[in-house]
């Protein structure tokens, strides 16, 4: 797993934007091939498959897409490094990884946790307290 | 025979070539590599077959990944010359459908090999490569 400790010394800031955007490549590709390890270590084969877990990392690196400075994308980098870290040395348990990112997606999990509520003004209710 | 000018004239090279001992022969593929009207009768399955070196199965499954991973309607043409940017995916959806071709077939992308990747096309010729390689 030498890939995973990568970040102990912390590599100077990306150059320009394009040097940021092949360091973000490189983590997810990194993020990508540990993901059948985490699979092994908290057995969530029947929950979620490979193909699945490299969306859910797409979509957490694209919620922040469209950030444009290279100090914060290393930033976010590090954090990120940090956080796969954590879950490929066992730091974390069975059920963060599968509540921090497997449930409550839609495309996962299809929406068995929201049953009918009843009428309208409950929906709303429960979703805020302004409406 | 007709296996063997098959294979001869897919490589396309005169070395192949001269193991059919016939000098008639040599002269008609020297000319015209892609010449059907010559031997038509004896391969017809040529035409379709002069540019790409991936097999069509190879293919095939790169354009069911592509478009799983797009979520492409069925009626949305992928071919093997379809870029990835003209299917609407971004630099970050292109890297994460090379890593599901990664998974499929059990290869490794080096970086490079993977930053040139631009057509679906190229994705088979790249598997095919690794997979010959291993």
């Amino acid at each position: 797993m030498a890939s995973t400790v990568k970040y102990l010394r912390v590599p100077p800031n990306s150059a320009s934007l394009e040097e940021a955007r092949r360091r973000v490549f490189d983590f997810f590709k990194t993020a990508c091939r540990s993901i059948p390890t985490i699979m092994e270590i908290y057995t969530i084969d029947d929950v979620v498959t490979p193909s699945q877990l490299r969306s859910i990392v797409a979509s957490e690196i694209r919620k922040n897409a469209h950030i444009s400075n290279p100090k914060v994308i290393d930033m976010l980098l590090f954090k990120g490094t940090e956080e796969l870290n954590n879950i490929v040395e066992h730091s974390k348990q069975r059920h963060h990884i599968l509540g921090q990112y497997v449930l409550g997606r839609p495309e996962i999990t299809p929406d068995s946790a929201t049953k009918d509520q009843g009428s309208e003004y409950l929906k709303n209710f429960f979703r805020s307290n302004y409406f | 025979m007709a296996s063997v000018t098959a294979s001869s004239v897919k490589f396309s090279s005169v070395s192949c070539l001269i193991k059919q001992n016939q000098l008639s022969n040599l002269k008609k593929a020297s000319l015209s590599f892609t010449g059907n009207g010559f031997q038509s009768r004896r391969l017809p399955v040529l035409r379709f077959r002069v540019a790409c070196a991936a097999k069509p199965e190879t293919v095939m499954k790169v354009v069911d990944i592509v478009r799983k991973q797009l979520a492409l309607p069925e009626d949305r043409d992928v071919c093997g010359e379809s870029k990835f940017s003209v299917l609407g995916a971004d630099s970050l959806d292109t890297v994460e459908i090379v890593m599901g071709l990664e998974e499929e077939f059990g290869i490794c992308v080096e970086e490079e090999s993977a930053q040139s990747i631009s057509t679906v096309q190229e994705a088979a010729d790249l598997i095919e490569e690794l997979l010959e390689k291993k």
